[in-house]
């Protein structure tokens, strides 16, 4: 299978675990287009391309618009949002932007508290000193420039220059299994034997330059 | 009879007249409205003095004169015709070409004017001729009679914004929704009353699930709206899903009557809120921010009182701190929706928020958990006066004339008989085997025996009396026959067992799948509910998964953050939900699962019961309730009794002492209740098995203790809980 269809059907296996284990309230199908030049595009359908017009928005806001465009992959229990889009080029992997948006509150509490407080699922996301804040791994073959851009990257909290190296692009499940476990370590422990596990063949970017300071390394090395 | 509906009366002498003209000499069929309805003229709103509807008659419009003064009655005659005319030629199933056909007829009626008619065109009557000229208005068109109605209460203008179906097969599942959703096309007369007549104090709107609560808050929130723009009128509710309901309901019924949209005195607003822009604002966030109180939010709520008081605690908190001041008037009006589920104190929050006119209009059932009201009767509920003797609200009895305070709608619209009394039989435990310990199968029953017939059952044998045979049952009076109709493709209610989540999880999405594709249903006309809230987020997603693999979208409307929609408009997806989201949502298709949660449930026998009862009430026509296992199969069996009863309710009425212990024995414990108690049965019969086998000796034990045993058992119901 080529890596596009690959990846397409990595998401789908994936989300249908997400569903079944409870974590997946609302989700889109993977959807692949062809564009000229050899470009695939892989996303999920609607409004895709939403989360960078409202680069310059309050964190509140975009997430409603994300939100209510159900600009997303998955849904989760909190309302937590995920994204998954990779770009390809003659089935080579040319850019990636897998996103988590957190909900900035949850007002749902004030209606049905105690389906959060009793269901072990939303441990996690109960303490009133969380700060909720979007994470995106981008992967960009093109734009790279070494230490200032690097090719793979981890933004926290939309800071305009954050790119954390990391050593590599992510699959959709290394991406799935990073937030569950950061984020919903409750639901990951009760539910990660459930969420079907994918290889991966990585591939390393991360030049030595950019190995010298603090960056993340994916996966054990091979 | 003609029934005369009591809007706002701007002449009340004149309306009171004319209404006693029309009562005394129509007897046939007809309505005749006072102070509606509401027209959009070029220069803004303007009701008509009263309107009248009748078969034989047609549509008649009232100028009322009050005085003697019957100067420019031909202008404002003509400029009432036009207007109404209007309105009416905006539907189509008013219309042949261009002509209208029920044009309304002029009258301007003034009883103490004395001069006749100046003018043919233009009729002006007196007291003497007011009948004589009315009997000499013909109309050709009787069969439009319920056409003119549904137009005149808006009641088709929601219909005309409602999706088409795209139908091909006549016999198919979505032909028999349409048929139904087309045979309710107006209010009845006591819908009407609720919607138009209203109190200059508080008002109480009384009914079963699917009596159309929700839709009367709306016409009447918009008809007040219509005709006091500058009113401050906030509606409030408990259950999110509600509010984008309210907002299409709303939105719609004043833009038909104003020919504008609401402005910004019209809040549809939840009832906690917090600080931001409108869609964040809520009734409490508002009275705190009016009188200085500190604004809790939900977490800072949890922390201070339990998570499920958390609601009342602020509540109280408002009413301690601003309460015994002066509080600020923050609107003109409050409609409060679902009044059941908020603790009492909200009302009273509500009351106070009013200014000196106190126009509160809440809406309750006092069946949605099957419980006796938990809302305390308006005496107790508002609190005493200044004199700390006299109750700040009392209902006052009845009028003529009078709009009515305390309305109880007992016609169900929504759920057909079998579906009603299914519902209710389980909740009640009607048909239950017996309990060993109280000798019934009985789970809960009210106290007050009537309240069965103020929620629309009859009694058909026996006596609604305690300890005696019963036998209700609900006529067409109260679940009107047309509701059956859809038991003409598939049977209404249906109980299935399954042998494992996995075949019921297979079964539901072959369904489903059945209905998108062959029994013309949308996507909307399905709901899957799961009772048990706590699991329902990993109980869906079996189906839903199943669902995604065959390429069928679905959603879990209901533990996400804020959404506010419970169905997603225009999108392929089924809705799978809990069921306090379930509340206040209805389908044609209704899939329970995991129903055998619901059968027993020690220390919550009352709650899961309630929660099948929320389930079933969810249907428009069909319900299809599944489940795994012994505990399904023997629910089944409690519904096979329901069936072979003829939907009856057939039981022995509880005394009071037996409705004492049905409530001890069924009341709901808390987590904390249960360990004590399971605690307390392994200790007593450890003990018990220890004294038998000679291990323990009565000598052994401290014959203190022993004694205070001794006086507990003999003593029987000193157990503390009667």
């Amino acid at each position: 299978m080529a890596l596009p269809e690959a990846i397409a059907r990595e998401i789908k296996i994936l989300t249908a675990d997400l569903i079944e284990v409870g974590l997946s309230v609302d989700q889109n199908f993977p959807s692949l287009r062809d564009f000229a030049g050899g470009i695939r595009d892989l996303g999920f359908g609607p409004s895709e391309g939403l989360s960078q017009t409202l680069r310059n928005v309050a964190y509140a806001t975009a997430y409603e618009t994300l939100k209510e465009g159900r600009a997303y992959n998955v849904r989760l229990i909190d309302g937590g949002l995920m994204q998954f889009l990779y770009r390809f080029r003659n089935d080579e992997l040319v850019t990636h932007r897998l996103a988590f948006f957190p909900s900035p509150d949850l007002l749902e509490f004030q209606n049905n508290p105690e389906v959060y407080e009793l269901d072990e699922m939303y441990g996690d996301v109960l303490h009133r000193n969380v700060v909720t804040t979007p994470l995106r791994f981008d992967f960009d073959r093109d734009a790279f420039v070494e230490v200032h851009h690097p090719m793979a990257h981890l933004t926290i909290g939309q800071y305009r220059n954050c790119r954390i190296p990391v050593s590599g692009p992510l699959s959709p499940f290394m991406f799935v299994n990073f937030i569950l476990k950061a984020f919903y370590n409750t639901a990951y422990r009760l539910y990660s034997g459930e969420i079907r596990e994918h290889a991966y063949d990585y591939v390393p970017t991360i030049t030595a330059a950019e190995t010298r300071f603090v960056h993340m390394q994916i996966g054990a090395p091979a | 009879m003609t029934e005369i509906i009591w809007g706002a009366a701007k002449k009340p002498v004149a309306s009171q007249a004319l209404a006693e003209h029309i009562e005394r000499a129509f007897k046939g069929e007809g309505v005749l409205y006072i102070g509606y309805p509401v027209l959009s003229v070029p220069e803004g709103t303007n009701s008509i003095d009263a309107l009248w509807v009748s078969p034989e008659h047609g549509v008649v419009i009232f100028d009322l004169v009050e005085g003697l003064e019957v100067v420019g009655y031909d202008e404002r005659q003509d400029e009432l015709a036009n207007s109404l005319e209007t309105r009416l030629r905006a539907h189509k199933s008013l219309m042949r070409g261009r002509d209208l056909l029920a044009v309304p007829v002029v009258v301007t009626f003034a009883p103490r004017n004395n001069s006749n008619a100046i003018d043919d065109s233009h009729a002006l009557v007196n007291d003497q001729n007011l009948v004589e000229v009315l009997n000499e208005i013909n109309w050709t068109r009787p069969d439009l009679y319920t056409a003119v109605h549904s137009v005149l209460q808006s009641i088709s203008s929601i219909r005309r914004g409602r999706r088409r179906r795209n139908l091909t097969n006549e016999q198919s599942r979505g032909a028999q929704l349409k048929i139904l959703e087309d045979s309710i096309a107006n209010l009845d007369s006591r819908q009407s009353k609720a919607v138009i007549e209203t109190v200059e104090g508080v008002q109480r709107i009384r009914g079963l699930a699917g009596s159309g609560k929700t839709i009367i808050l709306a016409l009447k929130a918009a008809y007040l709206h219509a005709q006091h723009p500058d009113w401050k009128i906030a509606v409030t509710f408990n259950t999110r899903s509600l509010k984008a309901q309210f907002q299409r309901l709303i939105g719609t019924f004043v833009v038909e009557q104003t020919g504008e949209l609401p402005n910004e005195n019209l809040q549809i607003i939840n009832a906690w809120g917090a600080p931001g822009n409108a869609s964040r604002t809520g009734v409490y966030y508002q009275f705190c921010k009016a009188n200085g109180i500190e604004f809790l939010d939900f977490s800072a709520a949890k922390d201070k009182f339990s998570s499920s008081k958390a609601f009342e605690g602020v509540v109280d908190l408002a009413l301690a701190l601003g309460g015994s001041k002066d509080p600020e008037p923050l609107f003109d009006v409050i409609l409060v929706d679902e009044a059941q589920d908020f603790h009492p104190n909200f009302l009273k929050l509500c009351y106070l928020a009013l200014g000196k006119s106190k126009r509160l209009v809440y809406a309750y059932d006092e069946l949605q958990s099957l419980t006796e009201s938990n809302l305390p009767p308006p005496e107790e509920l508002f609190g005493l006066g200044a004199d700390g003797v006299t109750p700040n609200v009392v209902f006052r009895p009845p009028e003529p004339g009078q709009p009515s305070q305390d309305v109880i709608l007992e016609k169900c619209y929504r759920n057909s008989r079998p579906v009603l009394a299914t519902a209710h039989a389980l909740g009640f435990g009607i048909y239950r085997d017996p309990d060993p310990k109280t000798g019934t199968g009985l789970i809960q029953m009210f106290d007050q025996a009537h309240l069965w017939e103020e929620v629309g059952y009859r009694v058909m044998r026996g006596e609604l009396r305690d300890g005696h045979e019963v036998t209700l049952g609900r006529p067409p009076s109260t679940s009107p026959a047309f509701l059956e109709r859809p038991n003409d493709v598939d049977r209404l209610v249906e109980f299935l067992v399954f042998d494992s989540a996995k075949d019921q999880a297979t079964w539901l999405v072959d369904q489903i799948e059945r209905n998108i594709k062959i029994d013309e249903l949308n996507f909307d006309d399905i709901i899957v509910i799961n009772p048990d809230p706590i699991t329902t987020a990993k109980s869906v997603g079996l189906p839903r998964k199943l669902l995604f693999e065959k390429g069928f979208q679905s959603h879990l409307a209901g533990v996400d953050t804020s959404s506010d929609v419970f169905f997603k408009a225009d999108e392929q997806s089924i809705a799978f939900t809990g069921i306090f989201r379930a509340k206040g949502n209805e389908a044609g298709m209704v899939y329970v699962m995991n129903a055998h949660d619901c059968y027993r449930s020690w220390g919550s026998l009352g709650r899961v019961r309630n929660q099948i009862f929320t389930a079933i009430t969810r249907s428009k026509a069909w319900v299809k309730v599944c489940g795994v296992g012994e505990d399904m199969r023997r629910l089944k069996e409690e519904f096979e009794r329901v069936e072979s009863h003829n939907y009856e309710l057939n039981f022995v009425y509880p005394t009071e002492e037996t409705r004492k212990h049905l409530r001890v024995l069924n009341r709901d414990l808390t987590a904390e209740e249960k360990k004590r108690i399971k605690g307390a049965v392994t200790s007593v019969s450890s003990l018990a098995d220890d004294i038998a086998a000679g291990r323990v000796l009565l000598e052994d034990l401290p014959k203190k203790e022993l004694d205070r045993l001794r006086k507990l058992l003999t003593s029987g119901s000193a157990n503390g809980v009667t």
